[in-house]
């Protein structure tokens, strides 16, 4: 394993080779916060800006949620570590970034941990990807072994419950909304302008958080990430209340990988699999 | 729950299922009148939101119809239709909501039989299982409750 | 003055329902929440601080104001009364009981008189809790509150190991405790103890920035591009505007459902692309550093220039649960030195 040190180093010697080069006019890392546990994502514009670049086992947040915020061919580079890169893929599968405007960093990450609390990642809750699926230049040596744990072992507790039992932990964990839309804003799958809940006409859904507001809002957001959620774990991380959205999210995914056969962001060839359809495709998934 | 009259959605498309459910009217076949049909023009427009925001306001059961696999008006709308339906299956499933209120049928335009008896057999399901209180917004249930 | 000890607070609890709606922090999932108390076992005494400021005790996050049904010829209307009956408010730190006395100035005493702030605000005793401990992102002590302030308090509780002492500050505070069953006598060891802590409260220091100049230096920064720098990692979501103690931003909106509807105001934020959306379609602040720029100068430039404080108590909530660690703290005290 990589020292975060290290990865630190190069992370600032690359950001300068790239800035000075003129190759991309943006570098997208991770910057000093008000503390060791608070870095902050950060853009790089200028070749001495590379030096305020910080890598530690806080620098969770996923930084291809800021891809699509500048404008189309804006030369970028980004860095990624494993289910950021997998976002990164989608957004090139779906056209929103092209693969020349943009310069992946790559960084096999292991022992992150949680700004909240200050312990070590849940890896029952990650993706269970420690290196990059794809980048330019790897920072880092590359992990060996594969994940510990399937990404999906969590929610079997979930499939274990009857309907009722379901409906009724979500409905206690989604009661607590407040619908600040941090997931949402957090995510680097949601880009779309205007939200569709920020819609006036038609009007999805009331402004004010009940239930089944919340409800309508999150089921049409999970929907909405359905065969594309890379499993980053971002909306979660940035629910101020504490509704383990993730879940939700790994078991969309899950069930599209079994029915369509592909998981999302692995291959930037691929199509996504809801833009995407074969002629054999089991009419029993409807049953 | 023997009054219990459900409110179905049905949504159909234009070329095969409404078509088909047109000549099960004009060939007088009997189904019962829960489902109140909304015509679209391909099942591939239908947005996945609509069947959940039917479900928030009320409905008991939501039917969708579209033309045969292969049989697309449109060549292949159906074909993209079948992934995200079946996504919105698991999706209403995973939450909590009983997966046999949602159901999807191809229906040709020839099959004003088979339209008549999934609508029948759709609506015996939804009456056993009786109305769909868990989704319904609260404010509806209020009004009904003051209705009543 | 009285006390209690920590295992009989379910008991306390219950005898303050007694006498109205009583709010106090319960714990959901990894946080603390003020809700409504059903069964006196879920409040808890053994928290930081909670996700959620209090704000929303008087100025819930939606709140009917007319219903409607509309009809051939319109709609027939009419107000939701205003009538809260009286709540107790249990457990709510220093810094937010004084965020309540920043949002009397613009929801009471600014000229405007918003009628369901003044209504629960009149119907509220407040019963604040000194802090114990101090979290790095705190900064109260910069708005010249300290851990055991107990200003602004009906009644105030220190925490004295497994006992808590309380004593009333108000009328409203003193009629309460007295009539309260179940609580013992203090003594005069016990007294001192409270004086004690609140002398010791300044002895916990949070950060501290001086504030001296801050506010027409904003206004001065107005176009710099420091703005962009500083909000380069926001993310434009609402949590700091939500979790705040003195955010007050609201939207009205109708909500029509069929045939009957409600007009309600929701709280809304400066930090949505749609908050400044007008109906012709043009939106003066499209530019997410813009957004991100009125939040701190709204608080640390225009409240001031308009009711003579700043409109932040210091409880780094906001910094807290920015999912990208924006620390106002940080903004503020690096745009003294733009
Ligand atoms: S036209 Fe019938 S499904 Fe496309």
């Amino acid at each position: 394993m990589t020292d975060m040190k290290e990865i630190e180093k190069r992370l600032r010697e690359e950001a300068k080779k790239l800035l000075e080069s003129g190759r991309v006019s943006v570098v997208l890392a991770y910057g000093k916060g008000c503390d060791e546990r608070h870095p902050m994502p950060f853009a790089a514009m200028k070749p001495e800006e590379a030096d305020e670049i910080v890598f530690n086992e806080y620098c969770t947040p996923n930084l291809a949620r800021y891809l699509t915020k500048y404008p189309a061919g804006t030369k970028m580079a980004v860095a990624v570590k494993g289910c950021d890169s997998r976002a990164v893929v989608v957004l090139l599968q779906e056209g929103k970034v092209n693969r020349e405007d943009i310069v992946i960093l790559g960084i096999p990450a292991a022992g992150m941990k949680e700004q909240k609390t200050g312990k070590d990642v849940d890896a029952s809750l990650t993706c269970g990807l420690a290196n990059p699926v794809l980048y330019d230049v790897l920072l880092g040596q590359e992990i060996k072994g594969a994940a510990a744990e399937s990404p999906y072992g969590i929610i079997s507790k979930l499939d274990a419950m009857s309907g009722d039992e379901r409906w009724e932990f979500w409905k206690k964990e989604l009661a607590r909304c407040i619908r600040c839309y941090a997931c949402r804003k957090a995510c680097p799958m949601c880009y779309c302008d205007p939200c569709f809940i920020d819609q006036t006409k038609p009007q999805w859904g009331d402004k004010t958080p009940t239930f089944d507001g919340n409800l309508m809002y999150h089921l049409t957001r999970f929907y909405h990430l359905a065969g594309r959620c890379v499993d980053c774990g971002e909306c979660t991380r940035a629910c101020p209340v504490d509704i383990p959205l993730n879940l939700f999210h790994k078991y969309m995914a899950r069930e599209c990988e079994e029915m369509f056969g592909q998981k999302a962001g692995m291959d930037p060839s691929q199509k996504p699999a809801m833009v995407d359809f074969k002629v054999e495709d089991s009419d029993t998934w409807l049953e | 729950m023997t009054d219990f009259e459900p409110r179905i959605l049905g949504i159909a498309c234009n070329w095969c299922t409404y078509t088909g459910a047109d000549l099960a009217g004009t060939t007088r076949l009997k189904y019962p009148q829960n489902v109140r049909v909304v015509r679209v023009m391909c099942s591939s427009r239908i947005n996945p939101s609509f069947i959940i925001r039917a479900f928030q306001l009320g409905a008991d059961g939501v039917l969708v119809g579209g033309c045969h696999p292969g049989d697309c008006h449109y060549g292949t709308g159906n074909l993209y239709a079948r992934r995200r339906l079946a996504a919105t299956k698991k999706l209403l499933e995973f939450a909590g909501m009983e997966p046999e209120r949602f159901r999807v049928e191809w229906i040709s335009a020839s099959e004003g039989k088979k339209f008549a008896e999934v609508v029948e057999e759709f609506t015996g399901q939804i009456k056993a299982l009786g109305p769909q209180t868990k989704f319904r917004m609260e404010r509806i249930k209020t009004a009904e409750a003051a209705a009543k | 003055m009285k006390k209690f000890a920590i295992e009989y607070l379910s008991g306390v609890i219950a005898s303050l329902q007694q006498k109205g709606k009583v709010f106090a922090p319960v714990k959901e999932k990894d946080g603390f929440y003020f809700r409504e108390i059903a069964d006196p076992g879920d409040a808890t005494l053994d928290f930081y601080n909670t996700v959620m400021s209090p704000k929303h005790l008087f100025f819930p996050q939606t709140e009917d104001m007319i219903k409607y049904r509309i009809n051939k010829e319109g709609a027939d209307s009419a107000p939701v009364p205003i009538n809260s009956g009286p709540q107790i408010l249990f457990g709510v730190r220093p810094p937010d009981v004084r965020s309540f006395e920043l949002m009397d100035l613009l929801f009471e005493e600014g000229g405007i008189i918003d009628p369901y702030w003044v209504d629960k605000r009149k119907n509220t005793i407040v019963i604040g809790y000194a802090f114990d401990s101090v979290d790095p992102l705190d900064f109260y002590n910069t708005f010249d509150i300290h851990a055991a302030d107990p200003r602004g308090s009906d009644i105030f509780l220190v925490r004295k190991d497994r006992t808590v002492l309380a004593r009333a500050f108000t009328g409203k505070g003193e009629a309460l405790l007295d009539g309260l069953a179940g609580l013992e006598n203090a003594s005069a060891a016990d007294e001192k103890a409270f004086e004690d802590a609140v002398k010791k409260g300044p002895g916990l220091k949070t950060r501290k920035l001086d504030l001296n100049g801050v506010a027409k230096k904003l206004e001065a920064i107005f176009d710099a591009p420091y703005w962009q720098k500083a909000s380069m990692a926001c993310l434009n979501c609402g949590v700091c505007t939500f979790v705040c103690p003195t955010c007050s931003c609201f939207d009205i909106c109708d909500e029509t459902l069929f045939r009957d509807g409600r007009r309600c105001r929701t709280w809304d934020s400066c930090m949505f692309t749609n908050f400044t959306l007008e109906a012709s379609g043009h939106n003066p602040r499209t530019r997410a550093f813009q957004r991100f720029r009125q939040r701190i100068n709204h608080k640390f430039s225009y409240y001031v220039s308009k009711f003579g404080v700043t409109s932040c108590v210091g409880c780094g909530r906001c910094s807290r649960y920015c999912p990208v660690n924006i620390d106002i703290f940080s903004v503020v005290e690096k745009a003294k030195e733009v």
